[in-house]
């Protein structure tokens, strides 16, 4: 436990050494939900038809932001594998009283927490400011997600953060992987009318599963039984991201 | 207690790179470290040390062989072996935006240190290595020596039994290298084992109590700093004082083919291998006008490492 505390005070320190990083901690999943929400709110006045209801942009899009903040979030903290590297702290970590298990979970547990309270912003400025339909007694399922989300997506970036040695092949990979998991996903529209090899690949990405239970948990939209199967293969992802992370740090010199 | 610290069998490490031939690093080395010494593992660049090092770290899975700290296998036990041993890596290691004062504490919090003693250490070995006056300042804005400092600084907030220090005086000026010294020597009088790699043998030479010579990955020679130096007993280290420097005399003195020669300013140093050529070297340097005088000692560990790393391998076995 000790080892995940230091794990996790060195990321706070971190973290409070820079203003910019505690605005993008804290407030972006609002700040985006304000701007991108409320552009694309009043471009679709109609709102978005979806299982049978209208909804409007900002209901639907709260989810999506939230789980863009978990994606965001994991990119940030594996990138900063690259910083340690080229600071030398890295190797030396790996010397320090503590497994490799544990010091990939401190980072993780540090990070969820920073997640945890940006949706929490994000969830009581959306409903107070933009007037979303929250559902309220689903609100720790919200925060579990959150969790998972964040989880499974630091250790999946971590296995190439890891593997990659060059920082400019990292981003490259970072910006193919945002590009393809963003778009080709629930996140910034309904699956549903999209051409069917989209809709294909849409319904294979995690990020898909991620978005559609945080939907269900935030304004009840979608599927239970559906949702309970995505929250079940983005468990096995995340389990499987963890796995892998752990070897890949084990093999890393 | 076992009163062995480090124990090191047939270590072996191949390395593999796709399309590359395999690199043999190390080739079978053995040594054992009894505890509260001070040991030196010596080499030139690409010898192995460094490897042996991240081995016995556990950073490194050798290919065979097997290394034991406090009785703890590095290969089967890496978090028991972690618990023991705090280590200064030859790369600079540093939180570079956080300050040198947070950089101690969150390094006293790996190590198990409460917010109390971190702070208490923290400020001890501020003041040791002499570093107060940077103690709020981000290390992005401080020059290498001083990073290296405190990297060097952190080992010595805690306790651990063995402490590797690969390199550990790169970068620092006289005094830095002396509080240095200063300390490690202090540290292992507390009993604590400490393994240094180094490519300052006048540095080696005044801190070990024994050590070894690793050479393309096998050991060249082993012992107590004096054991060693006794391989080299029949060399000569000779000092030679000229009022000013006689290119001619340097070229007449290079004939006697020296394990090593060095000019300074006004002086000549060099080491013989034959006692004989002690009075021909004098013949010859007399015969220089600004000739003033000459000084014999014996030889240097510098002398026995450069001969033995000079060796062809079979010879050096």
């Amino acid at each position: 436990m000790k080892a995940i505390l230091a794990v996790m005070y060195r990321e706070y320190k971190i973290r409070i050494s820079s203003l910019t990083w505690l605005f993008y901690d804290l407030l972006m999943p609002f700040a985006y939900l304000l701007i991108f929400g409320i552009g694309f709110d009043r471009a679709f006045s109609t709102g978005i038809m979806l299982s049978g209801e209208f909804v409007t942009y900002n209901d639907f899009f709260l989810a999506g932001v939230l789980s863009m903040a978990c994606f965001g979030i994991a990119i940030n903290t594996s990138y900063g594998f690259f910083v340690d590297r080229d600071n030398g702290i890295f190797y030396e970590f790996l010397t320090y009283p503590m497994t490799r298990g544990q010091f990939l979970l401190g980072k993780i547990t540090f990070n969820c927490a920073t997640s945890l309270v940006q949706t929490l912003i994000a969830v009581l400025l959306g409903a107070w400011v933009l007037e979303i339909g929250i559902r309220w007694e689903l609100l720790l399922f919200v925060l579990a997600a959150v969790v998972l989300g964040t989880s499974g997506w630091f250790f999946f970036l971590t296995i190439f953060a890891l593997r990659i040695r060059r920082n400019d092949m990292f981003n490259t990979f970072i910006n193919v992987a945002y590009f393809v998991l963003l778009f080709v996903s629930s996140l910034f529209y309904p699956i549903e009318p999209l051409p069917g090899w989209m809709q294909t690949v849409a319904y294979a990405n995690p990020l898909t599963w991620h978005t559609d239970a945080l939907r269900y948990f935030t304004i009840g939209l979608g599927d239970l039984s559906t949702i309970a199967l995505e929250l079940v293969g983005f468990v096995l992802f995340l389990l499987a991201s963890f796995w892998l992370a752990v070897r890949s740090i084990q093999r890393l010199i | 207690m076992n009163p062995i610290a480090i124990d090191v069998k047939n270590l072996v490490k191949v390395y593999h790179k796709r399309g590359q031939p395999p690199v043999r690093a190390l080739d079978g080395i053995s040594f054992a470290v009894p505890r509260g010494q001070i040991f030196g593992l010596l080499g030139p660049n690409g010898a192995g040390k460094t490897t042996t090092l991240k081995i016995l770290t556990t950073l490194l899975p050798a290919t065979s062989g097997s290394a034991h700290i406090l009785g703890f296998d590095v290969e089967r036990q890496p978090f028991e072996v972690r618990k023991n041993i705090c280590v200064v890596l030859q790369e600079n290691a540093a939180d570079l935006y956080l300050s040198l004062r947070d950089n101690l504490r969150t390094y006293g919090r790996f190590h198990g240190l409460d917010a109390r003693e971190t702070e208490t250490r923290a400020n001890h070995v501020t003041e040791l290595f002499d570093l107060g006056e940077y103690r709020n300042q981000r290390l992005i804005d401080l020059s290498g020596g001083l990073k290296r400092r405190l990297q060097v600084a952190k080992v010595f907030m805690v306790d651990k039994q063995v402490v590797f220090l690969d390199e550990a005086t790169t970068g620092m000026d006289a005094i830095n290298k002396r509080t240095t010294i200063q300390a490690i020597k202090q540290e292992a009088r507390k009993g604590r084992t400490i393994v240094l790699t180094t490519h300052i043998l006048a540095e080696a030479e005044e801190l070990c109590d024994s050590l070894v010579i690793v050479d393309r990955g096998r050991i060249a020679a082993s012992g107590s700093v004096e054991d060693v130096k006794l391989i080299g007993f029949k060399f000569v280290h000779v000092t030679m004082m000229f009022r000013r420097l006689n290119p001619r005399t340097i070229a007449a003195l290079r004939q006697f083919t020296p394990v090593s020669m060095e000019t300074r300013n006004t002086s000549i140093e060099m080491t013989l291998k034959k006692e004989s050529d002690v009075l021909k070297v004098l013949r010859a340097a007399k015969r220089d006008k600004n000739f003033v005088n000459f000084e014999v000692g014996g030889a240097t560990l510098e002398d026995v490492f450069v001969e033995l790393v000079r060796m062809p391998r079979e010879e050096s076995r």
